[in-house]
């Protein structure tokens, strides 16, 4: 079948070489702006030009976060404080006498002194 | 193909040396197919020229292994957008043609006629068939490259490059022209 072939060379577009040449370099000049897009994307500026657009929408998306977890936490330690008063002052311990609840050491004997003071 | 899939990764990161010989390796399967599709030799032109431009902006989409194939689609899409666009302009394939001008040889005005003649046949088949002589008989393409690209079996791109060529043999059927299809 391959012996059939019609010959269509005077088709061939590369046949006439300074034409071939010149329709190369057009193609070229079209995808200049490309190539030189392509290059800059490759050097140490055009990737930092490159990435600062998603590290910018990262960083933005965890500043979010953290205000979220902040605002949370906040607000948590606001809902317990009122909440050991309120055990406190159901046990009839004195309100000054109450932050010892949730301090980590023991009170002072001023301190102690002092409470008693407010108690009476 | 691995000199392909190594121009083609050279060409993403801007090697425009790389790049020109995609273009000179690829350019006249590229005309091929649009050829195929416009039926005119200047629209295939400005297709193949638009094509590898608009490539090698989506170069980082294509799979290097598989360059010609995806470059024909695009050519594809593109005669097709053209031919589309074409359809409110009505006007003679052959009249656009690459004039004849007086400085010419005789050698230049015979193959510019025969070009011509070619043309005309070439728009007599079907646009398979027409993709596929032109990519068998003038690129060189074989029938499962041709096949794979247009996704059809080999079988199929066979049996549509025989009708082709018999077709083509009767649109060419001056006595000139057999003289010149037999060599």
């Amino acid at each position: 079948m391959d012996d059939d072939r019609v010959d269509l060379r005077p088709l061939d577009p590369t046949r006439d070489a300074d034409r071939f040449a010149r329709t190369v370099g057009r193609i070229m000049a079209g995808a200049a702006p490309g190539l030189v897009r392509r290059r800059a994307r490759v050097t140490p500026i055009g990737t930092v030009v490159r990435w600062w657009r998603p590290t910018l929408a990262l960083a933005a998306a965890l500043t979010l976060a953290a205000v979220g977890v902040l605002v949370e936490v906040q607000d948590t330690a606001v809902a317990t404080e009122p909440q050991t008063a309120g055990v406190a002052e159901a046990l009839g311990i004195p309100t000054a006498m109450s932050p010892w609840l949730t301090s980590e050491g023991p009170p002072t004997a001023a301190q102690v002194f002092q409470a008693l003071q407010e108690a009476q | 193909m691995i000199e392909t899939r190594q121009l083609v990764e050279r060409a993403r990161r801007g090697d425009a040396g790389a790049f020109e010989r995609l273009v000179r390796a690829f350019y006249r399967a590229a005309y091929a197919a649009a050829l195929a599709r416009t039926g005119n030799p200047m629209d295939a032109e400005d297709v193949v020229q638009e094509s590898f431009v608009k490539a090698l902006e989506r170069l980082d989409e294509c799979d290097p292994d598989r360059f010609g194939a995806w470059l024909l689609t695009i050519v594809r899409n593109r005669a097709h957008n053209m031919r589309e666009h074409e359809r409110v302009r009505a006007g003679d394939p052959l009249e656009t043609m690459a004039a004849a001008g007086p400085d010419r040889t005789d050698r230049a005005v015979e193959q510019h006629e025969l070009g011509a003649a070619l043309t005309k046949a070439l728009a007599t088949l079907p646009d398979v068939q027409r993709e596929i002589v032109l990519l068998h008989d003038l690129e060189g393409w074989k029938h499962r490259e041709i096949a794979k690209s247009l996704g059809i079996s080999e079988v199929m791109a066979r049996q549509h490059l025989f009708q082709a060529r018999r077709t083509l043999r009767v649109a060419l059927g001056g006595p000139e022209m057999k003289e010149y299809l037999h060599g």
